[in-house]
């Protein structure tokens, strides 16, 4: 009878050690799973990081070169209405001022039409000259579009 | 014998599954696609041109210059207003060039940035 208790007594202590250990080895491998887990979590936390940077990068460069072409649209219209003023200014017309001072109107007009195509050369994307970058007062400028071929003059009355 | 005669049918029948079959890996790699990278369109260089300015008074003179110079003694003609008109369309043809130009610019710099490069 006691030998019987003895060997029941052996086979759940040796079933509860198995057990035990099986436990263990399973919470090894959980830990194990777990560990990888986090890592692939983590690579993905930075991974949607780098995504928003970009997308915020890419946000701003969106919205500067937004800017950059309404304020080179207002640009336009503000030089098609100084061209307006420039024939109209003053109830000027161009018409009687050409039948009275024929010669100064046709040395205006070539120049102006100079100064158009050269206009034209630059929005085509020709480089400036160096005279072109340097000028900062009116008689410097070309007068047609002085936004677009003299950058660096600042408009002044 | 029995044994051999046995271990020799289970090899017959599982043949070459043992281990299992190999299973087929489909991957996919991001490959980015080709720069367009056309180069930027050449400037344009524009000829001179000369502009007369013929009145009742001065045509006579005018005609007789032209034909002084051995040019064919006529002209195309456009009056005043047409000429403001003028002005105006070549004002627009540049500043739709331009805009076309800063377009092309600003879609190079977005989508073919060089530090990117």
């Amino acid at each position: 009878m006691f030998g019987q208790i003895k060997m029941v007594m052996t086979l759940v202590l040796i079933a509860g050690i198995a057990g035990a250990g099986m436990y263990v080895m399973k919470l090894r491998s959980d830990n194990a799973i777990l560990k990888v887990n986090q890592q692939k979590l983590e690579t993905a936390i930075t991974e949607q990081n780098k995504v928003l940077e970009q997308q915020k990068q890419d946000f701003t460069a969106i919205m500067e070169s937004n800017k950059k072409l309404n304020v080179l649209i207002n640009t336009f219209k503000k030089d098609l209405q100084d061209l307006d003023k420039r024939f109209t200014k003053k109830n000027r017309d161009i018409g009687k001022l050409a039948i009275s001072r024929t010669k100064a109107i046709e040395r205006i007009v070539n120049k102006g039409g100079k100064n158009a195509a050269r206009c034209i050369e630059l929005a085509s994307g020709a480089e400036h000259t160096e005279k072109e970058l340097k000028a900062t007062l009116k008689s410097e400028i070309n007068p047609e579009c002085p936004s677009l071929a003299n950058p660096n003059f600042v408009h002044y009355e | 014998m029995n044994k051999i005669f046995t271990l020799a049918i289970i090899i017959l029948l599982t043949g070459c599954s043992i281990g299992g079959e190999k299973k087929i890996k489909i991957f996919s790699i991001e490959k980015p696609r080709e720069k367009l990278d056309y180069s930027m369109p050449t400037a344009l260089q524009l000829e001179e041109l000369k502009w007369i300015i013929i009145t009742s008074e001065n045509a006579q003179e005018v005609f007789a210059k032209l034909e002084e110079a051995g040019i064919d003694p006529v002209l195309f003609g456009i009056t005043d207003k047409d000429y403001q008109v003028l002005a105006r369309n070549f004002a627009q043809i540049r500043q739709k060039l331009q805009e076309t130009n800063n377009l092309l610019k600003e879609y190079k710099k977005y989508y073919e940035p060089k530090d990117k490069e």
